[in-house]
């Protein structure tokens, strides 16, 4: 009866074209149940939010969802507010994962030799990768505060006046940039000094052979030999600064004005404050959209196939 | 024989017993009407809802009634609303919402005029019971959608003992030309923030809400409103007078050079630390929080504070309201079970007790209580407040997309990135093209 049904279905997924007629339909079948939750909780929210996308949804009315295609996301690019996210978020990005890969790289290679305590060091340095970003985020603001933060009383001690770090719109894109670096630059470390440490000797025997000085050996060998390494961190921080939400939230919730307004707090504004659901589903997917373009680009244009 | 006698008298004896049983559990049965049910309540968190929790065993003591009671912070409380509210999951019984909330969940709720009448508690809460500036408060469309249960405005708190001392009264006359008293009004107010204002000895003299959040909008509220200027009319126009704006905004940039390091980005914890810490003079509060200020455990003011009527500007007094009401969504399936629970946290008896426990009451009759107002001094300005100067923020379903607005040109303005004209003129700008679009939907 079990090899009958069996037979059945292996026969339907062969005509199908999703079996070859050398394969056998029992891993898969093991495989089924993993790959159907898999589905249910990866695929099932990407394909309903991208549906959603399409309709107007305010979630406090009871008409319901209207299909209206493309017109959220025409709304969302008439809308100067979205604009305005985009240009933070593309400078927040470029300016935290900038200044991550070049503390990064810079503490990769300098504790890239042996000396006592190199472990106890390597460790300690990881320590802020692992703190929750909403941690980070509410410890800065309590840091930055102007009247009983650490940074202002330091900055009290040189006979200077306290500065309102998070009430101007410069000094809290600047502050919030700090927090990020401070807690993500040893990712970037942590990649690259792997790397690095399992670099091979022979080029750097020939450079020195050539009588070629630090900075052309940095130059021309090991940073060639690093790309792969420093273009794969990139992207993983790209993707991951995109979705910086938490800990912008604790620390300005998009303020003073709109001066942090970054686009995951616009979106969370638009889904959360005001429940335009369909609205704010658009504007996830635009995001989406950005970091697939320059992960893209990035895999392209550095990596040889 | 005597094994015989043995089990008969037994037998008598459980008889007897099970009788008794019978006759005081059915007595029981018949006190508690309710026995078995279960209710969902959805609240905010702080200290008045602390104390309904603390107290909320007598209740189900009396009735019967399981009373679970979910708390949260008031931003996580308005999402978990939304979810069961909308979705009509029916989980909750009874759902608390803060008044701005009220027009966008209405068509949810349950009028309060059909809502059940109590078969345990004395009777269903009379309305009248209630100011009426808080009554409001839960008004939309025509009818009340909940019970109003807390009376809430945004009330002036400054240092009496200050205000009462010789040396100051004597400094303050010669430099200013009039008696120091509780401020009553703006120009006074800005006079005394001054006065006070020493930063090397860490006094301000006001203590600002601008933190990003809905606490700066009603700051701003109260300001604009004791300038005379309001947002929208009751036919959501917007009627913003955009000099008188200017001038609040002036005014509003003057006296914040009074106020702590933290100025620009004061919330909740800063202006409680500054109040407690006996940092600053004067600032606006909710009664929830003052019961922290007045409590000598927590703060070095407790027993040092005034609560005037607020200051009166060239508008008049403002004291922005955030009433929160029990609201009854349609779909719940208790619902003369969640009407009891109502009743009894809104009665005078239970309020008396939730009080000392640390409710903010709404009840007239407790707000007025000599006793009561004996330890609870801010209960007077509260009351007075509502009736003389209660202001709700505009209401209309997208009222947090205008609150919006008004955060950022506030913010602005404040911060001195923008000229008050351009900022007021912009922000009435947009909430017209809110407003336009909330019309055409």
């Amino acid at each position: 009866m079990i090899k009958k049904l069996k037979n059945t279905i292996e026969g339907s997924l062969i005509k199908w074209g999703f079996l070859e007629k050398k394969d056998d339909i029992i891993p898969y079948a093991f495989l089924a149940p993993a790959l159907i939750i898999l589905g249910g909780i990866l695929f099932f929210p990407l394909v309903y939010s991208f549906v959603l996308s399409f309709f107007n949804w305010n979630m406090t009315q009871s008409g319901g969802a209207e299909f209206v295609f493309l017109d959220n996301f025409i709304k969302l690019f008439g809308n100067g507010a979205f604009w305005h996210s985009v240009r933070l978020q593309v400078l927040f990005v470029a300016i935290s994962v900038f200044l991550e890969l070049l503390i990064g790289l810079g503490v990769a290679m300098l504790l890239n030799h042996n000396f006592a305590g190199e472990h106890v060091v390597r460790a300690l340095l990881l320590l802020p990768v692992f703190i929750l970003p909403v941690v980070s985020g509410l410890t800065f603001r309590f840091m930055y505060d102007p009247q009983y933060g650490a940074i202002n009383w330091l900055i009290g001690l040189f006979g200077f006046n306290p500065v309102p770090f998070l009430s101007k719109s410069t000094f809290a894109f600047v502050a919030i940039i700090i927090q990020d670096v401070w807690r993500m630059w040893p990712f970037m470390f942590m990649i690259l000094y792997a790397s690095l440490s399992s670099l091979p000797e022979s080029p750097y025997e020939a450079a020195a052979i050539s009588g070629a000085t630090k900075w052309q050996v940095f130059r021309h060998v090991t940073l060639p030999m690093l790309k792969p390494s420093i273009v794969i961190a990139v992207i993983l921080r790209i993707v991951n600064a995109l979705k910086a939400f938490s800990e912008i939230y604790v620390m300005t919730n998009g303020g003073p004005g709109d001066a942090t307004s970054i686009m995951s707090i616009f979106i969370y504004k638009n889904a959360f404050d005001f429940y335009e659901m369909g609205y704010s589903a658009a504007a996830s997917y635009v995001l989406v959209a950005i970091a697939l373009a320059f992960s893209i680009y990035l895999v392209k244009t550095q990596f040889e196939f | 024989m005597l094994f015989r006698k043995s089990i008969i008298f037994s037998l008598t004896l459980l008889m007897i017993l099970g009788s008794m049983f019978l006759v005081f559990g059915s007595v029981s049965a018949q006190d508690k009407p309710y026995e078995g049910t279960k209710i969902n309540v959805l609240v905010w968190r702080d200290a008045h809802t602390k104390a309904v929790k603390e107290r909320v065993s007598e209740f189900e003591e009396m009735t019967g009634i399981d009373v679970v009671i979910d708390d949260l912070p008031t931003q996580s409380l308005t999402q978990k609303m939304a979810m069961n509210v909308t979705t009509e999951t029916g989980k909750y019984d009874l759902v608390a919402v803060d008044e701005p909330y009220v027009p966008q969940f209405a068509e949810y709720f349950l009028d309060y005029k059909d809502w059940p009448a109590p078969k345990v508690m004395d009777g269903k809460i009379q309305l009248s019971e209630i100011p009426e500036g808080a009554v409001t408060a839960a008004a939309w469309n025509n009818s009340i959608k909940g019970l109003p249960i807390n009376a809430n405005a945004y009330i002036m708190i400054y240092r009496k003992d200050l205000v009462e001392n010789k040396e100051n009264q004597k400094a303050f006359k010669d430099e200013y030309g009039y008696e120091l008293q509780a401020p009553d009004t703006l120009e006074q107010l800005n006079d005394m923030a001054e006065f006070f204002y020493n930063p090397d000895e860490m006094m301000y003299g006001y203590a600002p809400f601008t933190v990003k959040s809905e606490g700066a909008t009603v700051e701003a509220m109260w300001l604009f409103k004791s300038f005379g200027v309001d947002i929208l009319d009751q036919n959501l126009n917007v009627v913003l007078d955009v000099d008188k704006a200017v001038a609040a905004l002036d005014y509003y940039k003057k006296i914040l050079e009074f106020g702590p390091p933290s100025k620009l980005s004061m919330g909740h914890p800063e202006t409680i630390q500054n109040v407690n810490a006996g940092n600053v003079f004067a600032t606006l509060q909710w009664p929830a929080i003052i019961a922290g200020h007045e409590n000598p455990k927590e703060s070095r003011v407790a027993g040092k504070l005034g609560y005037p009527l607020n200051p009166e500007g060239p508008g008049g007094r403002a004291a922005i309201t955030g009433v929160w009401s029990l609201t009854m969504p349609k779909v719940s399936e208790n619902k003369q079970a969640a009407a009891e629970f109502a009743y009894w946290w809104g009665s005078y008896e239970s309020g008396k007790e939730l009080v000392e426990a640390g409710m903010s009451p709404i009840r007239k009759d407790l707000l007025t209580d000599p006793m009561l107002q004996k330890d609870h001094p801010w209960y007077k300005s509260v009351l007075a407040n509502l009736d003389k100067a209660a202001v709700h923020r505009p209401r209309f379903p997208e009222y947090m997309k205008v609150s919006d607005k008004v955060q950022l040109y506030f913010a602005k303005v404040i911060n001195n990135e923008m000229e008050p004209r351009k900022a007021m003129t912009e922000m009435k700008s947009e909430i017209e093209n809110i407003i336009e679009e909330y019309k055409n939907d």
